[in-house]
């Protein structure tokens, strides 16, 4: 089995049946306080996910930032259209669960390319794809959100001004830590025990401070993380790998998120949440493939990177969260459309991405040690 | 072992079997090439990245000249020059190569550097280049092939005939510790410093078939041993041998492969262009006997220039007489440099004078090192050098 299947699939199964859906040995005021942990792990993943955003190269390869946008734009728009005008979806609903589908499960391509050790052009890309399709989709999220809460508690904020309140905010966080870690960094030294606590530290640190100023944890987190590796001209942050040291925080995460799974979630499959998964998809490799031959990629890789960028996961319910939060209503329905989809990825996603890793000759199969 | 068989069953077939494989192609002496191994790494933590199948198929076409070739594993590519006459011509090519192969591995997000080993490189991480050869020899030798991730430049010298081949792969023996420290790029090797200059030839070392060419005087010579070690079934052909110089009948050349890749191209081509200039002198006063005290100092030689480089001591067993890799090499130098201007090199000459005194690029690996407190950021201007950026 570990042949085919990647460990958090495991610990998405082994959540599921501790969960309250089967067992309830992990009971709902348990994982509510557990909440915490997950965020926390997410935090670090996100971290590690704008350290991928590599502005030089694309500087150097003019194909890469095109290609990054048009799969997000195609499989946007897959996804809008289907919902909006065949799903009869209203526009701010289907335009916020399209949003939300952007966006890769960082901590699943993440996990997966740590597991199988996999490096290489087609993983290489993969990664700075979810990394733009996150920071796209976050975007997206950040900016409508007003939008939701102004139609939930009526206009008591300028929609326009609180989004771009939103986004500054956020942004200026991200930098601001990134100047602190800088500052710190040159203090401690390139040892890599002190830099580990140094990251961890920071990105706890911005957590609670952009939780504390209502702003998007996971934009700040990605500005971090970008200006770490595109700003740090010196080369004062070292490339501190999370990997193993905080394996057993990725491991809670995904037991965690596998525990609110139900049962029901797959026998009532609605039609809308398969097809949900197959637009996003489609959409994904439609730019991918079109863009292939002129950015010097092979159609094996190209299909080997949109089916690794098939996992839609943790982040999207971190995404709803917020929604959630300001709006429940609204949230509820948006929940109805993308949980399904959720749910079916959470099993097919990181399979996807591994079949995907081991077929491009990338990651090797057992390479975990 | 089949061809084996097959010589003993029919002798005939064995001779014309010999004839039609060691065949000295003749081509015009002194004339230059180049081989240069190098190492692909990403541009996050500057590790080793499997990226040559990638590299290969983008810019195959586009290189100059001479052709670009993967190696034993997927972080390694090699550049194979065309033959060149003269030095110039040879260093215009290197960095005609070495801009576009740079190019392209900028599009791709990895960087190529020169240096004999990867500073922190986990050998057992590595993936063999599934070629049916890279396959047989992960197979032959096991660990060892991938421990092979070291990086090598190889300089051919044209030989108008096979016994002149011969005359020089032996000629060549008592300058090889000159061309380790020249090119001596290997200091850390696994995470640590080795404290030698090259450490790349103590892991060519663990192979079976290292070493140095037994004393044949002539081609005839040479292909008896060569068809003895065939019919042993010990080797199948003649990139068994794994030796420091050797004869390559195929080329009609004479190999030199105990420089570790220097971390520029402009270094390669000196250190072609000072092999040229000695293969020259040899030829010419033809002085050189052929005897095993040829032979009887230099596995110590050969350490002391892969340990200590320019300050490693050769013994002289001809005289027993002693004195360091730099004093000989700079008197070489100038004995050379009649022949240097003879052949348009006097530019490199000037460089490699220059390589003697402000030492070599075991030095400036140790340098950065201690600069910058970690072998990723050494890697990285390792990089930054190797592309001239």
């Amino acid at each position: 089995m570990t042949r085919v299947l990647p460990a958090i699939t495991g610990y998405i199964v082994t959540g599921f049946l501790l969960g309250p859906g089967v067992l309830g040995w992990l009971s709902e005021p348990m994982l509510e306080q557990s909440r915490v942990l997950a965020e926390f792990s997410l935090g670090l993943i996100v971290f590690d996910l704008g350290r991928r955003l590599d502005l030089q190269w694309a500087r150097h390869d003019r194909w890469l930032l095109p290609m990054g946008i048009a799969e997000s734009v195609l499989s946007f728009a897959a996804m809008f259209a289907l919902l909006h005008f065949i799903g009869g979806i209203d526009t701010l609903e289907a335009a916020v669960a399209s949003t939300v589908g952007v966006a890769t499960a960082p901590a699943v391509v993440l996990l997966v390319t740590n597991e199988l050790k996999a490096e290489g052009p087609v993983t290489r890309r993969m990664l700075w794809h979810v990394a733009l399709n996150n920071v796209l989709a976050t975007v997206g999220i950040t900016l409508l959100l007003p939008f939701i809460e102004a139609r939930a508690a009526g206009a008591s904020w300028n929609p326009a001004a609180r989004a771009l309140w939103l986004m500054a905010g956020s942004f200026l966080l991200g930098l601001i830590a990134f100047h602190l870690m800088t500052l710190f960094a040159r203090w401690l030294g390139k040892s890599p025990v002190p830099q580990f606590v140094l990251a961890v530290g920071m990105v706890i640190a911005t957590v609670g401070a952009a939780q504390a100023a209502r702003l998007s944890v996971l934009l700040a987190l990605l500005v971090l993380g970008a200006c770490a590796r595109n700003l740090d001209r010196d080369h004062r942050l070292i490339d501190v790998d999370f990997g193993r040291a905080a394996q057993v925080f990725f491991v809670v995460l995904f037991v965690l998120t596998g525990a609110t799974l139900r049962v029901d979630q797959f026998g009532a499959i609605a039609w809308i949440g398969l097809a949900f998964v197959i637009a996003r998809s489609l959409g994904k490799m439609l730019a991918l493939y079109t863009l292939a031959w002129p950015a010097h990629i092979s159609a094996r890789q190209a299909s080997t990177l949109g089916l690794a960028l098939t996992p839609i996961a943790g982040l999207a319910i971190g995404m709803t969260q917020p929604i959630y939060d300001v709006a429940p209503e609204f949230g509820a329905r948006l929940a109805a459309i993308v949980v399904s989809g959720v749910a079916i990825l959470h099993v097919l996603g990181p399979v996807a991405t591994r079949y995907a890793l081991v077929r491009a000759g990338e990651g090797e199969p057992g390479a975990r040690d | 072992m089949r061809s084996s068989a097959q010589a003993k069953a029919n002798p005939a077939r064995a001779t014309e079997r010999l004839v039609a494989m060691l065949e000295f192609k003749s081509s015009a002496p002194l004339t230059l090439g180049v081989e240069l191994e190098l190492m692909l790494v990403n541009t996050r933590d500057y590790n080793l990245a499997p990226d040559a199948d990638d590299l290969l198929r983008r810019a195959t076409r586009e290189a100059p000249g001479g052709e670009l070739k993967p190696e034993i594993t997927q972080s390694m590519v090699e550049i194979n020059t065309s033959v060149h006459e003269r030095y110039p011509e040879l260093l215009a090519e290197l960095h005609g190569t070495r801009d576009v192969i740079a190019g392209h591995a900028r599009k791709m997000n990895v960087a190529i550097a020169g240096g004999g080993t990867h500073p922190f490189q986990k050998w057992s991480d590595r993936k063999i280049y599934p070629t049916e050869r890279f396959l047989s020899v992960s197979e032959k030798y096991g660990f060892l092939a991938k421990q092979f991730t070291v990086f090598g430049q190889h300089v051919h010298i044209g030989c108008a005939s096979a016994d002149d081949a011969i005359y020089l792969n032996h000629a060549l023996i008592p300058y090889l510790p000159h061309f380790i420290a020249l090119a001596a790029s290997s200091p850390f090797y696994q995470g640590v410093d080795t404290a030698f200059d090259s450490s790349r030839l103590s892991i060519v070392n663990a192979f079976p078939l290292s070493g140095t060419m037994p004393l044949v005087r002539s081609w005839q010579e040479f292909n008896r041993y060569y068809d003895r070690m065939l019919g042993l079934g010990i080797i199948a052909s003649m990139k068994d041998f794994y030796w420091d110089i050797r004869p390559k009948p195929e080329y009609g050349t004479v190999e030199i492969r105990v420089c570790d890749t220097p971390l520029t191209v402009a270094c390669a081509a000196q250190i072609a262009a000072f092999a040229q200039a000695l293969a020259r002198w040899l030829w010419e006063t033809h002085t050189v006997e052929i005897t095993p005290d040829l032979y009887l100092a230099h596995s110590h030689n050969r350490f002391q220039a892969c340990r200590h480089g320019f300050a490693g001591t050769l013994v002289d067993a001809a005289t027993g007489g002693t004195r360091t890799v730099g004093e000989d090499l700079r008197r070489v130098l100038d004995q050379l440099a009649p022949h240097a201007r003879a052949l348009g090199s006097d530019a490199a000459f000037v460089a490699l004078r220059t390589t003697l005194e402000q030492g070599n690029h075991a030095g400036w690996l140790r340098n950065a090192f201690a600069e910058t407190g970690t072998l990723t950021d050494v890697v990285r201007r390792q990089a930054a050098l190797w592309a001239g950026t």
